[in-house]
């Protein structure tokens, strides 16, 4: 749906979707971090801490307990594209958003012990934080280190996906917030769909290492948030090959039963002697 | 500003950012318009990824613009009208313009006297220059032809007579009586005397003392000269990376004519966006808070016989062409809203009682009139100078010369608190006992505790809504106002001396709201807009203001934008169309992008299909289009004004800068600025090298370095002080940090104050990444960690390599993240049109380590130890 | 982040001076412009494998002293129950199996007190029994420990009364449920905490997934047998048990020593790689030394005892230490994950 202003997409009045998504886009970021204000100042999160990093712009470093947008900034010596910069001495300066991945199989959620961690109806993951009690087995679940117990306050927090503002048909903050839309909110099929199709036309552009990062094709069976990045996705710390951790509990109750059987064996062997 | 009014008639940018989606080619230019308006930047992002157009940044840095541009030039700080006045030689030397426009659209081939003598005859001044006085007679820069007047207006004490409000008209000269070689070959039109003036700005001279490459150079001025014509057209955008500068009408100025050279202005994807600092500053400009200005950009009476009274006034400023012509009109509707019933025919509706300018009332010159002792007091409202002010050091020292201060704020600023905190307090060089200011610091309302409007850079007035009450007693500014002059004026009453009689006349006549006693904001903006008195009836445009005394507005440009009972345009929320008719309004009389009939030919259709914006309906017999036109409705293309006609009828049909008394787009500005008809390269107040076209002209001869102890200069160039230092802001943070260093949200963005180095620079001074550095330039030392990266390089100029190095300017001693103040670095220094200072190239050194263990050095670079006494 | 969101973890660097210093030199030998802040692009370990200012991807575990503790206590009180169930079951000297039932019971206490202590809002306990979730180590972990404390007390006070002199038909065949239940959920006490930390996305964790239910049990084995040693029951049952966890601790520790994956660097590098070294010299070769040396006199018995149960309890802590370094190395996880 567009306006009469501009081609930009416009966000119906009062929006509801089926299954949540975010598609965040590096080549149209300009690195405002208008989504981590935004957000913050929405779901009334407390600051994480003022330290200056020297790493470019970003003194967030790294989502958590009480960031939930992080704003990344590379500066590496490659060319965006066919951008002109310097012939010699080729440059980019890349900007992404990353926020909680909203994964479609969560590890968080199948880890968590009080069932605080649900799917919502939306599709996203949810920590009600009523219920949690703070375990922080969430924490080392998860694998891209979103989610973290917040202190003092002794709870797990991340992103909510704004459910609040979408039960009420509004869109999440960051994406109300970002003034270029490199966070677009929408159906999960379609921003799928839309971010082969951008990656395929940044590549028409001379955009050689575009690409869509959703990872599909591994346990966490691809993510509600995905991104459109250029280069490898470790610059931007994400991981290359994520999974869910359930994977491997089948093997590790499996040596949990096999000791047990061997344990139980040879302690009835000691009292037989 | 006047680099934009006396080109085209207004001062202010002539499109809205949304327009940038029909240019083809975006050229940023002294701005980091990603990083300051981010929301602005939408529309570029749009331009660039939906619609192809290709985007250019220069900058000295590669800033978070040049992340997103198509291309990114580095090129010098201060050099910029050396770029692009390269740009315009090389439209000139190949002929690149688009000539139809040019000629029938601009003053090109207006005739200039023998007497005019330019820059390269006089090795770098233009004829008119009294070396005493330090400023220019202007009177040969005017027309051929035209009458020079024998009275060419008053002159203030230190010799600035320009400024904001400058129309274009300097006493009561007519310009229409020029004299054209429409073939452009006469050696003294302008265009002829304009190719010799630009001659030497080679892409040689550019690459050796800009930085820039042949190639880059080329390539930009390909790109930007290939977007011109009748299919395409480019935009630029500006903001204060111009502006700060001590040439900074000029650089605008060089903009402005390739704007015209090229046929961009006025027309869709075309015009010069210039980027309004926060919100509101267009309005602070059109209502302003300056002391050279009148509400709409009406000249401030000058002391003298100009402004006798109201007619000499009117004459001194009422042009007999154009559309200034009506100023009279606007004048006395100003004075009867102002005075109401005790503005009457026979006492000139009060002109007397407006004060007159005696000199020199800029901030920088106030203030240092406050260090030396010459001031009482002082309000400041919404300004934090002990942060943001040039020489922010020497402003601290000056707050403590005052008997008392007023700060009206949200939060206690540093400008409050400098009394006990800042660093020269700190450090012992200042004792809080010694300064006998007293200060008032009164809370103030933040913007949704308060109703109005906020003006944008694009002219758009947008009404805010009160979404809650001020807490406690914090109280918007309208109503500080107008209960402290309700409470003056009871004292004035009981004093019957002739000082008075303005002050009591003053109508103020709002109605109180609430528990608070507000004055009612709808009211103001009405009286704003304007009414006819008798009846109360609001008017819907400047069109009914009357010279009579019976009409009253408050702003001429403003009006219209309430024009009847509970039709508030400016909270109108519904677009209709691509250019945002219908949310918000935009003066003048709601025109999206002005000069638009330049946007068609000389006769009146689209000069393509493409760019057709506004066109002459010869069915209907008016003009008419996607825009409402910048134009007299009705006034057909061919028209041809009678003689002695006057006013807009005294311009003919195919002249679209209708301010203007001869309704031509001014290459050449005949009057209106105080340094030059046309741009030439200066080098900035402290330079690497001399400059290289001017050797014996350094820097602009009439701007004013107010040079004194404290606030000294380096030589240019100057071994202490080997780089070169340019201030800038980031997106995370608000000007001086009053509204982001108090807020968690955004000091853990950016919580510690930062200089940006080159690789290059790191490794001679091996400066570890992140490590305390020292900046410190002749007024003043700051330190900040050091980031060193490849966004900053150092550039080749003349035979040397010069390193740059950035610095933002945001924090200050209060807040929850603080840090030095860049603006300690800077000097208080005047361009000479609008007393802006230079902020935006000086020249530094820098030193490894933390303040406190470089005292040693420091103390050498300072022989008066930074700026001690004033 | 702030400094205090994990207290104990290593604060975060800063760009690496060396690659600072390389690029310098770079600068200076070549002249040119060297680009890439702080990334020298030639030196990069593997092709393609950049990271991001070498930030970890993976936030560290929350847990603190109570968690490796918990494990400790753990595996001795559930290896115990087995032991009093097996015991009795083979006629066992009734005094010991009366100790054996104590261990659960008093470890059925201590470790909820712990675990309570560590969860961010102790008043919340209760929620661990809101869901019963397979899929998750812990919320199995949760039910485990419960239905132990039940059948621990349910044995212990069977027993006692038992003891004490109380005839009731129904209480023998109670004991014996509350021994056989506590038995069950004993292996399962002492080892699911294997699998809850083998099944995170912790790379050291995960990668040792199969090596650490293992492990922890062997470990409950000899703790269980040793505190039962250290009160007194120096029988042939206690000295076989001992023996073995030893050896079987000691070819597990050859095997940590022998396979030097890199991901598994935090085994071997830094505060965890030494104790767990440490840690399993004292379960393992030095138990059993002394064990097969010393093993005949009680002294040597109680010494061999007293090894393996600080080498136990050392282990635990390295693990935990270990995956708080694993978390902190993202070049490892690119590593593992690019190579699969």
């Amino acid at each position: 749906m567009t306006s009469p202003l501009t081609n930009s997409v416009v966000y119906p009045a009062t929006y509801h979707v089926t299954k949540a998504a975010f598609l965040t886009d590096a080549t149209i970021c300009i690195g405002c971090k208008a989504c981590e204000v935004a957000c913050k100042e929405w779901n009334e999160v407390p600051d994480d801490g003022m330290i200056w990093s020297g790493f470019s712009y970003d003194n967030t470093q790294a989502l958590g307990a009480s960031t939930w947008r992080h704003v990344m900034f590379l500066e590496q010596p490659a060319a965006a594209g066919p951008q002109q910069v310097d012939m010699e001495n080729p440059f980019r300066w890349i900007f992404l958003s990353d926020v909680c991945k909203h994964c479609g199989n969560a590890g968080c959620l199948e880890a968590c012990p009080t069932g605080a961690i649900v799917r919502t109806d939306v599709g996203s993951v949810l920590v009600q934080s009523d219920v949690c009690n703070g375990c922080g087995y969430c924490v080392v679940s998860c694998p891209f280190g979103v989610v973290d117990k917040r202190h003092p306050d002794g709870r797990a927090f991340k992103c909510t996906f704004c459910y609040d503002r979408q039960s009420a048909g509004m869109i999440p903050a960051c994406a109300k917030a970002c003034p270029t839309q490199s966070i677009r909110f929408g159906e999960l099929e379609e921003l799928r769909e839309a971010g082969v199709a951008r990656v395929a036309e940044l590549q028409s552009r001379g955009y050689a290492d575009a690409r869509v990062y959703d990872p599909q094709e591994t346990s966490v069976g691809g993510t509600h948030a995905m991104f459109v990045i250029l280069g490898q996705p470790e610059a931007y710390n994400l991981p290359p090959a994520p999974e869910v951790p359930t994977i491997y509990l089948k093997s590790a109750w499996m040596s949990a039963l096999i000791s047990a059987l061997v344990l139980a064996a040879i302690v009835c062997a000691a009292f037989l002697f | 500003m006047p680099g934009l009014g006396t080109t085209y008639g207004r001062g202010g940018a002539t499109t809205a950012p949304s327009d940038l989606l029909n240019s083809d080619v975006i050229l940023i230019m002294g701005s980091n318009m990603a990083e300051n308006h981010p929301v602005g930047f939408q529309w570029v992002m749009e331009a660039k990824e939906k619609k192809g157009a290709h985007l250019i940044h220069v900058d000295p840095r590669f800033s978070r613009t040049s992340a997103v541009a198509n291309t990114w030039v580095p090129l010098r700080a201060g050099s910029d009208i050396l770029f692009l006045g390269g740009m315009i030689n090389h439209i000139l030397q190949n002929e690149l313009d688009f000539r139809e426009y040019v000629i029938h659209y601009t003053n090109a081939s207006v005739i200039i006297p023998e007497s005019f003598k330019d820059t390269e005859e006089l090795g770098g001044i233009f004829s008119g220059w009294d070396p005493e006085k330090k400023q220019y007679d202007t009177r040969s820069w005017l027309y051929q032809g035209v009458q020079i007047p024998s009275d060419s207006g008053d002159q203030n004490p230190n010799g600035q007579s320009g400024g904001h409000s400058q129309h274009g008209v300097d006493s009561s000269t007519d310009l229409s009586t020029y004299e054209q070689d429409l073939t452009l070959q006469h050696p003294r039109c302008v265009y002829q005397i304009m190719k010799r003036h630009f001659a030497r700005y080679t892409p040689e001279i550019v690459e050796r003392y800009c930085g820039v490459s042949k190639e880059a150079f080329l390539n930009v001025a390909n790109l930007y000269c290939g977007a011109s014509g009748p299919e395409k057209t480019a935009a630029m955008c500006y903001a204060l990376g111009w502006t700060q500068h001590s040439s900074g009408v000029q650089i605008i100025r060089c903009a402005a004519i390739l704007q015209l050279l090229l046929g961009n202005m006025g027309r869709p994807g075309g015009g010069i966006l210039a980027l309004r600092g926060h919100a509101s500053i267009q309005g602070s400009t059109d209502i302003p808070t300056l002391f050279d200005s009148l509400p709409g950009y009406l000249s401030m009476p000058k002391f003298g016989p100009s402004s006798k009274d109201l007619a000499s006034f009117i004459k001194a400023n009422k042009p007999r062409t154009g559309f200034w012509n009506n100023i009279d009109k606007y004048i006395v509707s100003l004075l009867k809203a102002y005075y109401g019933d005790a503005a009457t025919k026979e006492n000139d509706f009060g002109f007397n009682w407006l004060p007159r300018i005696t000199g020199d009332h800029s901030h920088q010159a106030y203030w240092l009139d406050m260090l030396d002792g010459k001031m009482d007091g002082l309000f400041v409202i919404g300004q934090n100078p002990a942060v943001a002010g040039p020489n922010s050091g020497m402003e601290r020292r000056g707050l403590g010369k005052l008997k008392w201060l007023v700060v009206r704020e949200m939060v206690e600023t540093e400008t409050a608190s400098f009394w006990y905190e800042s660093p020269e307090v700190q450090r012992g060089d200042l004792r809080t006992e010694d300064i006998e200011t007293e200060v008032f610091l009164m809370p103030g309302a933040g913007h949704v505790e308060k109703e109005g409007t906020f003006t944008n850079t694009q002219r758009l007035l947008q009404w805010r809504e009160k979404a809650v009450d001020p807490p406690g007693d914090a109280r918007s500014e309208n109503w500080f106002i107008y209960h402290l002059w309700r409470r003056i004026v009871e004292k004035a009453k009981l004093d019957p001396s002739p000082r008075n009689q303005g002050l009591l006349a003053l109508t103020m006549n709002y109605t109180l709201e609430g528990d608070h006693r507000e004055p009612s904001s709808p009211e103001i903006l009405q009286e704003i807009n304007g009414w006819t008195v008798a009846d109360h009836k609001l008017l819907s445009g400047f069109g009914e203001l009357k010279a009579d005394g019976s009409t009253l507005c408050g702003a001429w440009i403003y009006s219209g934008v309430f024009p009847s009972a509970g039709r508030n345009r400016a909270n109108e929320r519904e677009p209709k169309d691509e250019y945002g008719h219908g949310w918000g309004w935009a003066w003048p009389a709601d025109r999206r992008v002005i000069y638009n009939r330049a946007s068609a030919r000389p006769d009146g259709s689209p000069w393509s299909e493409r760019k057709k914006l506004v066109w002459w309906d010869e069915a209907a017999k008016k003009w008419t289009g996607k825009d409402v036109p910048d134009f007299t409705a009705t006034k057909p293309p061919n028209y041809v004004p009678p003689p002695g006609a006057e006013g807009d009828a005294a311009l003919a049909g195919d002249k679209p800068y209708i301010l203007h008394a001869d309704g031509f787009g001014w290459l050449w500005v005949p009057v209106g600025l105080n340094d030059g008809p046309l741009p030439t390269h200066y080098e900035p107040l402290e330079s690497p090298v001399s400059n290289p076209l001017y050797p014996q002209r350094q820097a602009n001869p009439v701007g004013l370095n107010r040079a004194r102890p404290g606030n000294e200069y380096a030589t240019s160039p100057d071994a202490r002080f080997p780089y070169v230092l340019t201030t800038y802001r980031l997106t995370e943070h608000h000007t001086a940090g009053g509204m982001s260093r108090t807020l968690s949200h955004l000091a853990e963005l950016q919580p510690e104050i930062f200089c940006e180095i080159s690789m290059e620079l790191a490794n001679e001074l091996k400066i570890e990444h992140g490590a305390w550095v020292t900046l410190v330039t002749a007024r003043g030392a700051i330190e900040a960690h050091a980031l060193s990266t490849s966004r900053i390089r150092p550039l080749k100029i003349g035979d040397r390599r010069v390193h740059q190095i950035g610095v933002p300017f945001h924090w200050g001693y209060n807040g929850l993240v603080k840090g030095d103040m860049a603006n300690d670095l800077i000097a208080i220094s005047e361009e000479p049109n609008v007393h802006i200072m230079e902020t935006k190239g000086l020249l530094c050194n820098l030193l490894v380590g933390r303040r406190a263990n470089n005292v040693a050095k420091l103390k050498e670079y300072h022989s008066i130890a930074e700026g001690k006494t004033a | 982040m702030a400094a205090t969101d994990n207290p104990g973890a290593p604060s975060r660097p800063k760009a690496s001076e060396e690659r600072l210093d390389a690029i310098r030199n770079e600068a200076s030998a070549t002249g040119k412009v060297v680009t890439g802040a702080g990334r020298a692009h030639a030196n990069a370990p593997i092709p393609g494998a950049e990271d991001y200012y070498n930030l970890p991807v993976l936030k560290p575990p929350t847990w603190t002293w109570e968690v490796p503790l918990y494990f400790f206590v753990g595996g001795i009180a559930g290896v115990s129950a087995v032991i009093a169930f097996v015991g009795h079951l083979f006629h066992a000297e009734p005094r010991m199996v009366r100790v054996a039932l104590w261990i659960p019971f008093v470890g059925a206490g201590l470790c909820p007190a712990l675990l309570i202590s560590d969860l961010g809002r102790p008043l919340r306990f209760l929620n661990m029994l809101r869901v019963f979730k397979w899929r998750s180590a812990m919320s199995m972990g949760s039910w485990i420990l419960s239905g132990f404390g039940g059948f621990a007390f349910l044995a212990l006070a069977t027993n006692e009364l038992i003891l004490y002199g109380i005839q009731s038909p129904f209480l023998p065949p109670l004991r014996w449920l509350g021994e056989f239940g506590g038995a069950l959920t004993g292996l399962l006490l002492a080892s699911y905490t294997g699998v809850l930390i083998g099944a995170t996305a912790i790379p050291v964790w995960h990668e040792n997934r199969r090596l650490l239910p293992a492990h922890f049990l062997t470990s409950g084995l000899g703790g269980s047998s040793a505190i039962l040693e250290l009160f007194g029951f120096l029988v042939p049952a206690t000295q076989i048990l001992g023996f073995a966890a030893a050896s079987v601790e000691t070819v597990m520790g050859a095997l940590l020593e022998v396979r030097k994956r890199p991901i598994d660097a935090p085994l071997h590098h830094g505060r965890s790689g030494w104790t767990l070294r440490i840690g399993g010299v004292l379960e393992g070769p030095t138990a059993l030394w002394v064990r097969v040396f010393w093993g005949s006199l009680p002294t040597g018995r109680f010494a061999a005892a007293i090894c393996f149960l600080l080498g136990a309890l050392l282990s635990r802590y390295g693990w935990i230490w270990a995956g708080r370094a694993s978390a902190h190395d993202p070049q490892a996880l690119f590593q593992l994950q690019r190579k699969k």
